[in-house]
């Protein structure tokens, strides 16, 4: 019943992992479990809330939906991997002083999903941040403080 | 004030945004710890005739199973004993709990689960309250005249709890109206949807004490469940709360914690049950499905003079907190306006669902869509603006409750105003399908029983001691308290919720009461702390120990700010001072509630040909007392209206034969950013007499009208009226089409 094992190698924030895990292991659980990278949030497990997004090879992507064995030889990049040492990333920054974070666990995703937006669009209008965060539900903030720490990090970088 | 007023962030921010905060399911207790996992009933109602657990327990990997005989034979419930842990005659939803594995991993638990073989025999089912009342309906506890309840509930057949309030003279008071209107409305089941689903890890240890790590919302009442339901004394059951990840009610009642202790102490091994999101959905504490009927009558200039009103909460298989919440509701069930002659009854009725629980605002949103929805019809049947009608009847300061309580600090007027203006301030967006709407409504905010520690440290800083679970903000509201009475900043204070082993006894974060109730203990004792400092630092200054003040972390005398000496300096004296170590534990009790009011308005665009509602704009007014840290508090107000917006246009738990459709986030729709309009808050603030330097409590009250203000935007922009939440496309479009054509 056990299934197969698969040996891969993930970059999980610049650092290389090589690890044994069975084909059916999802890359949420890969993070979480074997590699204990817990700020990668599981709210449903169907790919419907957005806590587990994180960025794999620049593109979001809900951890979940996705086997560890297709990240194999890829880049993941988690909310662990946001700030560098001491220096918070601008989104941390503006989260916290706009209160875009209330209990704290859609953050992750919802700062990953936010990352994302703004590697690929700098100066996002709000109606772009709006779309940008749509896949990730947070039943804290009713959205406005999340949208203006976004519009607020592009002005910042 | 300095500190207390300020749009501080939180003091747990960092970890939050770095994903550092310990939530739930990211505990590590050492060791290898089980996955746990609950046999749940796929019957509404049925017989248990057997269990056999034995093909489970063969399951290579399987570590633990446990049924009903594993557990000792205790009734238990806070209103009404109709609960067992696990199901033993019967199950009475789908989702009861029957037995529970724990196995080495995932997979195996499941299958284990799978392999635990029950056989039941049938029974018809009801999930809907009105239904529940007929006389013919089946009866989901057949004993309960043998249960140990609290006295006057009034029980009988399905009904497990009846109040009925009457004040003045009902048929007077319609004798008196000049019109008299009567209109029934029904609110379906919602579930709060917190992102975390439950989860707990339990251990149980070689001295018999069991240690349980959970996402709570009330660790003293969870410890003294688990400890109930166990027959285990609280020293040997620590509760300790992990960051909280959601809450809104719905993490108060025990679930699977007693499960986990009980599989951890037969598998010697830690054990840790996740919820999966649809056995969340199921078998957790959701808000009331109502019905309800209100009948008013009315002068002709809007003066109500009666009404009669009946609301029936279809409460689940056991009366949970449903009894409470429904003799809540019968008080609030007028709205915040002065009516002299009411008689209203309110049933709290077995349903063949999961227990509803105390879903932020409680009965709130249900009993505001019936009650304002109505006012709104009969504004607009009699001419009079909306807003004039509720004016004409608002409460004021000194008003009785339909229960007799006197109420003070009652600023419903200037809400009401406010929000109207506020509405008004902004013209109104081109289209012929635009409307507007409003609602207003109160929340009763009181206090319950809290204590909780502050100690000055040795080197000047703060450090206060609760077991109060920081739900939205109550940890550095707490801080923010006692750094304004000792004159330091912020971050010269830290604070963070103990457990229950070590924790003073603290309120439950729930009822929007965490802060006013902990908030007076943590200003008690800094006002103490307060005192201790005057007295060490009189002698070093030589000075009366009245003539001290505290600020920018020093002591000094009053007018001579250069004598002084720094709080490090008092921090460290004090151990070799007469009166020692400076710290106080102080403790509250329960408080008197007092009006909290939020007034909502919305403009609203409605496509008469797809029934789609967008929101264009959304005000909302409340009345908050003291904004101890405003932040927080509009934080709170635009994430309630969200949820409440949710819930007045596509939340709805739905079912056929007792399962429930929709148990995931695709097909129970809760709000995205693309469906959030931006809110615009306003706060009204008059320090209320027993909150916290005023503070008055915020979380309930910006649940409750939206539901009401929607469907009142609705009928303005498009001219029909959804009696029936939630306002769905389709509903418009039919009632359009129902519409007779001029």
């Amino acid at each position: 019943m056990a299934a197969e094992r698969i040996a891969i190698t993930v970059t999980v924030n610049g650092e290389p992992f090589r690890e044994e895990v069975p084909a059916t292991r999802s890359l949420l659980d890969f993070l979480r479990d074997d590699l204990g990278l817990t700020g990668t949030k599981e709210g449903c497990s169907e790919g419907e809330c957005g806590a587990c997004a994180v960025i794999l090879d620049g593109r979001l992507v809900d951890a979940c939906l996705i086997f560890a064995a297709e990240a194999d030889g890829r880049s993941v990049e988690t909310v662990e991997g946001l700030a560098d040492g001491e220096d918070l990333h601008p989104l941390q920054r503006t989260f916290a002083a706009t209160g875009a974070a209330q209990c704290g666990y859609c953050t992750p995703g919802m700062l990953m999903a936010c990352k994302s937006l703004l590697d690929r669009n700098p100066s996002p209008t709000r109606e772009e941040v709006v779309h940008g965060i749509a896949g990730n539900l947070c039943r804290c903030t009713g959205y406005g403080t999340i949208i203006q720490a976004v519009m607020e990090a592009a002005k910042e970088s | 004030m300095k500190v207390v007023g300020q749009e501080l962030p939180r003091v747990e921010i960092l970890e939050k945004v770095t994903g550092q905060s310990v939530f739930g399911a990211d505990v590590e207790p050492g060791g290898r710890v089980l996955c746990g996992k609950m046999v749940l009933s796929p019957h509404a109602h049925a017989r248990i005739v057997a269990v056999r657990t034995e093909r489970a327990e063969r399951l290579p990997g399987v570590r633990a199973v446990v049924t009903a005989a594993d557990f000792p034979a205790v009734r238990y419930g806070r209103f009404v004993r109709d609960e067992e842990y696990f199901a033993s005659g019967k199950v009475r939803y789908v989702g009861d709990r029957v037995a529970a594995v724990a196995a080495v991993d995932e997979e195996t638990a499941e299958e284990a689960a799978r392999l635990v073989e029950v056989d039941y025999e049938v029974l018809p089912a009801v999930t809907s309250g009105l239904e529940a009342m007929a006389p013919d309906a089946p009866l989901l506890h057949e004993d309960s005249d043998e249960y140990w309840s609290q006295p006057d509930l009034n029980r009988r057949g399905n009904i497990c709890g009846h109040r009925q309030i009457v004040r003045g003279d009902l048929e007077q008071g319609f004798a008196e109206a000049d019109q008299v209107f009567e209109h029934r409305f029904h609110v379906p089941m919602v579930h709060q949807t917190y992102i975390e689903p439950h989860t707990a890890l339990a251990r149980f240890d070689a001295s018999g004490k069991a240690t349980v790590w959970v996402p709570t919302q009330a660790q003293f009442p969870l410890r003294a469940a688990i400890a109930q339901i166990l027959r285990m004394p609280m020293t040997k059951v620590r509760v300790i709360p992990t960051e909280i990840g959601g809450g809104f009610g719905g993490k108060i009642s025990p679930t699977i914690e007693p499960a986990a202790v009980a599989l951890a102490r037969k598998a010697r091994r830690p054990v840790r049950i996740v919820m999966s999101r649809g056995e969340d959905f199921q078998t957790t504490n959701p808000r009331h499905p109502f019905h309800l009927r209100y009948k008013t009558g009315v002068k002709l200039d809007g003066t109500i003079t009666a009404r009669e009103i009946e609301v029936v909460l279809g409460t689940g298989f056991s009366a949970g907190s449903g009894v409470m919440i429904s003799q809540g509701a019968a008080v609030r069930a007028p709205g915040p306006y002065r009516i002299p002659n009411l008689k209203i009854d309110s049933y709290c009725v077995y349903t063949n669902t999961s227990t509803c629980g105390a879903y932020r605002g409680p009965a709130g949103p249900q009993l505001t869509f019936a009650s304002e929805s109505q006012i709104d019809i009969i504004a607009r049947e009699l001419g009079i603006d909306p807003v004039e009608m509720r004016l004409r009847n608002v409460m004021e300061e000194g008003d009785e409750t339909p229960a007799g309580a006197r109420l003070e600090d009652v600023h419903a007027r200037e809400t009401l105003v406010k929000a109207a203006e506020a509405m008004e301030a902004v013209p109104r967006a081109a289209g012929d399908h635009v409307g507007r709407g409003m609602a207003a409504a109160h929340w009763l905010v009181g206090g319950q029983a809290s204590s909780a520690g502050v100690k000055l440290n040795e080197d000047g800083t703060v450090a206060i001691l609760t077991g109060v679970v920081d739900l939205s903000g109550a940890s550095t509201s707490l801080a923010q308290i006692a750094a304004e009475v000792l004159g330091v900043s912020l971050d010269d204070v830290h604070v963070r919720t103990a457990d229950t082993d070590f924790a003073p006894h603290s309120t439950i974060s729930a009822g929007s009461q965490a802060l006013k109730s902990m908030g007076g203990a943590v200003l008690l004792a800094a006002r103490e702390v307060k005192k201790q400092i005057q007295q060490v630092a009189a002698d070093t200054l030589e000075a009366d120990p009245a003539d001290l003040e505290l600020d920018g972390n020093k002591v000094f005398v009053k007018g001579s700010p250069d004598r002084s000496v720094s709080l490090r300096e008092v921090g460290s004296k004090a151990l070799e001072h007469e009166r020692g170590p400076i710290v106080s534990t102080q403790s509250v009790s329960r408080l008197i509630p007092h009006p909290a009011v939020a007034a909502h308005a919305a403009e609203v665009a409605v496509d008469p040909e797809t029934g789609r509602v967008r929101v264009l704009r959304y005000v909302a007014v409340q009345d908050v007392g003291t904004a101890v840290n405003p932040l927080s508090v509009r934080g709170q107000i635009e994430g309630g209206v969200m949820q409440g917006l949710g819930q007045a246009l596509s939340e709805a738990c739905t079912f056929t034969d007792g399962k429930m459709d929709n148990p995931n986030l695709l097909d129970y729709k809760i709000f995205s950013a693309l469906d959030a309009p931006p809110v615009e808050v306003h706060l009204i603030q008059h320090p209320c007499a027993t909150g916290p330097l005023g503070a008055k409590g915020v979380g309930e009250p910006p649940i409750i009208p939206p539901p009401a203000v929607v469907a009142n935007a609705v009928a303005d922009a498009v001219g029909v009226r959804i009696h029936d939440l939630p306002i769905t496309p389709e509903k418009i479009v039919r009632a359009l089409k129902a519409r007779p054509r001029p």
